[in-house]
């Protein structure tokens, strides 16, 4: 596994927390811990998403990132990788 | 509104192809209990709900519908990549491909084309409701249908986290209808539509 994917990997985990964790408060707004977590868990993200984009481009069209050519750049969430096998060329 | 990230919700990543397993999962893009008529239910119900929290549970777990949407697509695509003319016909997949070559078409696995009637939006919140509950459970069915053909751990994993998101939205809209009925009188909880028949809305 290449260095953009544990970093994904690592958001993907995170994001998914903060899913469940909005869905959640959805039907128990009055739920503290749970609204506590989900800002922990939101701080967490926003620093992976930082790093991330820093590093291989922008993760949604909204982000602050001037690079047109990393967001269109390969690989889409569908495409197969292999990087931790081929180096392929991503800090555009 | 929406904006898209460029990332699935759950990493997919499958190397060996199969175009009989595609042929069957496809069925979860655009067959009767797939995350495409999923969306759609869920994103169409959420105008006519009276409270809030049914609502944001509606327009949520919907949103997540269209990230599993992507994914089905995803592990159909990967399942379909680089295949034989032989390896299509071995695997009886001809008849999608001569359709749709390896696109992603959402059909179901018998090959019928998506329809808005494999779902319904009737205004009244309770049906709704019960309407997404069994929804919930239909497509959970089909996943572990699914699953009783896959031996690969590279799809077996998405698919067994897909599975249990069913669950867990199953949970959330029976919440939703809890609160819901919370707010009803309760000697009228099936005879009215509180969407529409405003009188019946509130508790003796």
């Amino acid at each position: 596994m290449s260095e953009r994917e544990r970093l994904l990997r690592q958001i993907s985990i995170i994001d998914f927390a903060i899913i469940e964790l909005h869905m959640f408060l959805d039907t128990h707004p009055n739920d503290t811990n749970a609204a506590t977590k989900l800002d922990e868990y939101q701080i967490k993200s926003q620093a992976l998403t930082k790093e991330y984009e820093s590093k291989f481009g922008p993760l949604s069209a909204s982000d602050r990132n001037s690079n047109r050519w990393a967001w269109i750049s390969n690989p889409w969430p569908w495409d197969n990788t292999d990087e931790g096998v081929k180096k392929i060329n991503v800090g555009l | 509104m929406w904006v898209y990230e460029k990332k699935l919700e759950y990493p997919i990543n499958i190397t060996k192809t199969n175009a009989k397993l595609a042929k069957m999962i496809i069925t979860q893009y655009g067959g009767p209990d797939g995350e495409l008529g999923a969306s759609l239910r869920y994103l169409s119900q959420r105008y006519t709900m009276p409270y809030p929290e049914l609502k944001a549970i509606l327009t949520d777990i919907g949103t997540e519908e269209l990230a599993h949407l992507e994914m089905v697509g995803a592990i159909v695509y990967q399942l379909t990549k680089n295949l034989t003319l032989k390896e299509i016909k071995d695997a009886g997949f001809e008849t999608y491909y001569v359709d749709h070559t390896t696109g992603i078409y959402p059909a179901a696995a018998s090959g019928h084309p998506f329809s808005a009637s494999v779902l319904q939006s009737k205004g009244d919140p309770i049906t709704d409701l019960h309407e997404n509950l069994a929804a919930e459970q239909k497509a959970r069915t089909t996943y572990d249908n699914i699953l009783r053909f896959c031996d690969d751990p590279d799809v077996k994993d998405p698919i067994e986290f897909l599975r249990a998101r069913e669950v867990v939205h199953y949970q959330r809209f029976g919440e939703g209808l809890r609160i819901l009925t919370d707010k009803l009188n309760s000697k009228n909880f099936y005879a009215f539509n509180p969407s529409f028949d405003k009188k019946c809305n509130n508790r003796p």
